[in-house]
């Protein structure tokens, strides 16, 4: 309720800066597009973006990307299954390697929808804070003097801070899947799900370690804004990390890779969720996005420092990490 | 390159700055591109006054350095030398405080990544006893520093970047002593030690560096043998090899017969050849090994010691330090022993070739016809 209130705040600022629409209604706070109301439309700067290989005016970018997952929202994960053949969760599991967060770590998985990334991070720092305690009680068996008395002097020693895990996604059906999945699996301590835009997220400046966003960001619509949002609400020294659909180098590969996207890839979606034209914009995003260097130039500008990037199964995925110093 | 850096520090030791220099530091700087992408972020973070930041009085001089000194070696090397020196000092320098209004947080934007990498692996330093040499010391390290735990991904290399860390710094500090030292025998305010002692004295000096963490050593010494660290960590041992044997007055020539590249043929090192009294009558056998054989003998001493070190439950590790100069007497013993048994060798076979001779007089073999 609290965050609504600010998102309001926050809107009004916004409106009177930069010349966006400002929604009038709605928990979910989305600076800079139309909801259709014809009155606003005097504001919009007829700048367009591209929408898969569709060239669209900005404003309805973003309407149409909430429309696409809204409608797979369901069936997404069994989609993803399908389309990459199971790899989708290699590449997040590599996403985790990457992280090798530490206990204690706080998490915002942004596009985080149905909540893989952070059902991985929280099964990983567990295993972590699990080997840990076996470690220590390894060397406790055979305790000095000094340790037992420690033991019961420090009692406040415990590691205070639990890692906790906060989905944002624009989309709400999203959510509701993560959600109905975070509590079948019994994962459900430490786990918040909030409705957010990446251009504006409702955090609090310096709030936390590390910042996710897997295979969302090329839907944003300005980019570079959603940048500068995970610089804001990262702690010094905080690290942002990006798996995305990336440019494939070898030309073999990248021709299997493009027969493989534009004719399988929209049949699959047809016949498994009922919707050609959301996996047909999918494809088309995929290459639309600016390729491994071109993002890493994108994240440097934003201000992160030591930005990398590891490329996967030949290029179509690529992990990009940055640092704010 | 190496000659000039030896140089510079070497200069700036003796210029009495007393503060642990830093050598570059072996990992590959991994952003070197973004160093002045860097510098111009920096200018425009500080517009949005990042007041979060802990002022540190190392801000101050590294502002100073980066404004004096031009050359980017100088740079890196003078503000590294204060980035490790500043958390172990734990208190702002005096003469440094007048410059921190106004430059305080601006001298910290200016810090680059190795800087930064430095100074957050010294801070780990101090958790090593809890953690062990880990990822989670690193990282209670960044978190006194004030940064996220996250930060700990910069080290691709984990733990080996923490060891290889502290040895670096084990290595300056050692040669600053050192050099310390050659300037007090220089002035004449100390007498110069035998080779032997001076040999034992500085491998007892390094060695003794260990001792806060000697507890977890072990596990420093299997990370140092992984495969991908041996290159780092051989070289860090023949560096320091080298080092202890050019301040023990080596100035002997390798195998080829080629001047060895540290010879005091470069005009920054003159202070030290003519005015080194090597007493060359009472050790020539020690003279007489060449380059190689003097590096290969100090670094097997060097590694048995800290293997005995290990180990050592004696107070004071007093077995360590009689083992190490029962070894360095063996060194001495061998050379001096090759040398007798070459000599006894020559005179044996002058002895053998006199007998021929008076064998062949008195056979009459020798008798003209």
């Amino acid at each position: 309720m609290a965050a609504s209130m600010r998102l309001l705040v926050k809107r009004v600022i916004r409106l009177s800066h930069r010349n966006f629409n400002a929604t009038a209604a709605g928990v979910s706070g989305r600076s800079g597009c139309c909801w259709g109301t014809a009155s606003c439309r005097c504001f919009s700067d007829d700048r367009s973006t591209h929408f898969g290989f569709e060239t669209v005016p900005e404003a309805e970018k973003a309407k149409r990307v909430y429309k696409v997952f809204e409608n797979v929202a369901q069936k997404y994960d069994i989609m993803n299954d399908a389309m990459s053949l199971g790899i989708h969760r290699l590449w997040k599991d590599s996403l985790l390697h990457v992280m090798n967060p530490q206990p204690g770590a706080q998490l915002l998985d942004v596009a985080g929808g149905t909540g893989d990334i952070a059902f991985r991070f929280l099964e990983y720092v567990r295993s972590q804070q699990e080997r840990q305690r076996r470690r220590s009680a390894r060397s406790m068996q055979t305790p000095s003097w000094k340790d037992i008395s420690n033991n019961y002097s420090t009692e406040e020693e415990e590691r205070p801070q639990e890692s906790k895990a906060v989905v944002c996604d624009i989309n709400k059906e999203m959510l509701k899947v993560g959600k109905q999945k975070g509590d079948s699996m019994g994962i459900s301590a430490g786990l918040s799900w909030v409705v957010g835009d990446a251009e504006e997220l409702p955090f609090d400046d310096d709030q936390f370690d590390i910042y996710t966003i897997a295979f969302g960001i090329r839907n944003v619509t300005h980019i570079d804004q959603a940048l500068q949002e995970a610089l804001r609400v990262l702690k010094p020294g905080g690290r942002f990390l990006c798996l995305e659909f990336s440019k494939v180098t070898n030309p073999v590969l990248a021709r299997l890779y493009d027969a493989y996207s534009f004719q399988m890839i929209p049949v699959l979606g047809e016949v498994i969720a009922g919707d050609w034209k959301s996996y047909q914009y999918l494809v088309e995003s995929i290459r639309k996005f600016p390729d491994q260097e071109a993002f890493k130039h994108m994240i440097e500008d934003a201000g992160f420092y030591c930005v990398q990037y590891y490329s996967f199964t030949g290029g179509v995925v690529a992990i990009h990490s940055g640092f704010k110093l | 390159m190496a000659a000039l850096l030896r140089g510079l520090r070497a200069g700036r030791a003796l210029r009495g700055l007393g503060s642990v220099v830093a050598t570059p530091t072996a990992t590959t700087p991994q952003c070197s591109s973004l160093r002045r992408g860097f510098h111009c972020a920096a200018l425009r973070l500080q517009d949005e006054s990042k007041s979060d930041k802990p002022p540190s009085s190392s801000s101050t001089t590294y502002h100073e350095h980066y404004q004096a000194h031009s050359t980017e070696q100088d740079t890196t090397a003078a503000s590294q030398e204060d980035s490790a020196s500043d958390p172990a000092a734990e208190t702002a320098s005096g003469p440094n405080t007048s410059y921190q209004d106004q430059s305080g947080e601006q001298g910290e934007e200016y810090e680059t990544e190795e800087q930064l990498q430095a100074r957050i692996l010294t801070a780990a330093l101090e958790f090593v006893p809890q953690h062990g040499w880990s990822m989670e010391a690193i990282a209670a390290g960044a978190e006194t520093l004030g940064l996220s735990s996250a930060s700990t991904g910069m080290f691709y290399n984990g733990a080996g970047d923490l060891v290889l860390h502290f040895i670096t710094h084990c290595n300056s500090q050692l040669t600053e002593i050192l050099a310390e030292q050659h300037k007090q025998v220089q002035l004449g305010q100390a007498e110069p030690k035998e080779t032997a002692d001076f040999l034992r004295d500085a491998i007892e000096t390094r060695l003794r560096m260990y001792i806060p963490y000697i507890e977890t050593w072990p596990q420093a010494m299997s990370i140092l043998l992984l495969p991908h660290n041996i290159p780092d960590s051989l070289k860090h041992l023949s560096t320091l090899v080298d080092d202890i044997w050019y301040y023990a007055g080596d100035r002997s020539t390798d195998v080829s017969g080629s001047h060895h590249p540290r010879s005091p043929s470069s005009s920054t090192h003159t202070f030290l050849s003519p005015l080194h009294h090597h007493p060359h009558n009472i050790r020539p056998a020690t003279l007489q090994m060449n380059w190689y054989t003097k590096r290969a003998a100090l670094t097997g001493i060097y590694n048995t010691t800290e293997l005995v070190m290990v180990q050592d439950s004696s107070p004071d590790f007093q077995d360590t330090w009689n083992f190490l100069d029962n070894r360095i007497q063996d060194v001495v013993n061998m050379a001096t022993t090759a040398k007798q048994v070459q000599s006894t060798g020559e005179a044996v076979v002058q002895g053998l070739m006199g007998a021929a001779v008076t064998l062949k007089n008195l056979t009459g073999l020798n008798q003209r016809r």
